[in-house]
């Protein structure tokens, strides 16, 4: 019996389509980024509204506030059907109207520069891969196929950090003591400046920074290459790590990438001691 | 390390996967994009042109959308009552930071709340600097009768990149 037979076999006396379980996995994540966006939908609602900014830059439909409406709550609707049917062809349909909202976010005046729509984008991306590969491939294969894609695109992310930060005013941590330890209201930073004077903050300022870009680009060159459940694990600290040392803001940014990540704990475990054994080759005229 | 099982495209139990070897060409492609950045003067130039708005062309700029960019550069921003030239009355006297897209500050719902709700005139200062590539940009919102605000970019900027 080959190998794959044997975890075949496995995985269907577990009783679990691994594949579609991490496929759900990934689409109830991307609920929780963009309902963490939910305060965001709600002043932007009001406020782009009531200020809007023209500017010829943008087609007037990436200005609009109806297309933020429909793109955001139509991708939460999708992702949610898609979440939770069963049917095939309306999961194929649901990923593909996802990705193409969340596009729109993506290119729209009102959203373009916020990152969770980003990460959203590349786990629809990964999504609508999978969603049409669910009923066509061997489960343990796609399993490890959908494992490393998501590992790959999580190295991209965070490459995408790291390389924007190979600059001096990053490794003397000037950037991120203005933007985080002068007035950010977030536990750790609220706790540096009750305890330490501006010099000191400045100090923790700069390893705070370069402990940032090391493990960014140590994760974005080599996260891609370890096996599944390792990077699974990795990816699932430093993505909180990134949260509960930064702001809660990046929650949205990150929640989807961890949901993610979780696709390789769905890799089964390779058996160990396992015999492949070989089919002898037919005698052939040249072997007698 | 990476298995080969992981990444083959087909096999005697599969139908040869596209969609995959599309999405780890396209991965590919935005790493080398990114690995290359700090050496090639054009792509910090054109991602720096990004984060300000000021690509040649809507096209240019959308197409960058998946590269993902959080905490980019170093961006700061000003904000003016008054025009370049003006000295006086300044609303915010020292630039601060902002983590990408400083453009932003114009565009997202907070910037917007914090700095266009008094319905008057504002003039935006942007500038961003990558490994000394620096791009400044400046933006004067006028506010329009009807509500809300018309935006001009104005062509007096400095660019060292």
């Amino acid at each position: 019996m080959s190998k794959i037979t044997q975890n075949s076999q496995r995985l269907t006396a577990g009783n679990i389509d691994r594949p579609l379980a991490a496929f759900r996995v990934v689409q109830a994540t991307i609920l929780i980024s963009l309902f963490w966006k939910w305060e965001f939908f709600l002043q932007a609602n009001s406020i782009y509204a009531n200020i809007p900014i023209e500017d010829q830059f943008f087609p007037d439909w990436l200005r609009s506030v109806t297309t933020i409406r429909y793109a955001f709550w139509g991708s939460a609707l999708v992702t949610g059907i898609g979440l939770i049917t069963s049917i095939s062809p309306l999961r194929k349909t649901c990923s593909w109207l996802g990705i193409g909202g969340i596009s729109l976010m993506c290119i729209h005046q009102g959203s373009y520069n916020d990152m969770t729509f980003v990460t959203i984008w590349w786990c629809c991306l990964w999504s609508v891969w999978l969603a049409h590969r669910l009923d066509r491939d061997q489960k343990e294969l796609l399993s490890r196929r959908a494992a490393f894609l998501s590992r790959l695109i999580i190295s991209l992310v965070l490459l995408g950090g790291a390389a924007g930060k190979w600059t001096p005013e990053y490794w003397s941590g000037e950037v991120l003591y203005d933007i985080y330890f002068v007035d950010r209201d977030f536990w750790i930073f609220n706790y540096l400046r009750d305890n330490y004077e501006p010099a000191e903050l400045q100090q923790f300022a700069k390893w705070y920074s370069r402990q940032v870009v090391v493990v960014e680009t140590v994760s974005g060159l080599g996260l891609w290459l370890l096996p599944a459940r390792w990077a699974a694990l990795v990816s699932v600290m430093v993505l909180s790590g990134i949260v509960i040392l930064s702001n809660k803001y990046l929650v949205s940014v990150v929640a989807c990438l961890i949901g993610l990540a979780c696709v390789g704990f769905f890799v089964p475990r390779r058996p160990r001691n396992t015999v492949v054994l070989r089919q002898p080759k037919p005698e052939t005229a040249e072997t007698v | 390390m990476i298995d080969s099982t992981d990444t083959s495209t087909n096999n005697e139990n599969q139908q040869r996967d596209l969609g995959f070897c599309a999405i780890v060409t396209f991965v590919a492609l935005i790493a080398t994009w990114l690995l290359l950045m700090p050496w090639v003067q054009g792509i910090a130039k054109l991602s720096l042109q990004r984060f300000h708005i000021r690509t040649p062309s809507f096209a240019v700029w959308a197409a960058q959308f998946p590269i993902p960019s959080m905490y980019n550069f170093a961006n700061q921003y000003k904000v003016e009552e008054f025009p370049p030239g003006f000295v006086m009355m300044i609303l915010d006297e020292n630039w601060r930071y902002a983590n990408h897209f400083p453009a932003r500050v114009i565009t997202f719902f907070a910037g917007r709340y914090d700095f266009l709700s008094t319905q008057e005139d504002r003039w935006f200062t942007l500038k961003s600097s990558y490994r000394g590539q620096v791009l400044e940009s400046k933006f004067h919102l006028e506010a329009q009768a009807k509500g809300g605000y018309k935006l001009f970019r104005i062509d007096d900027v400095e660019e060292s990149l």
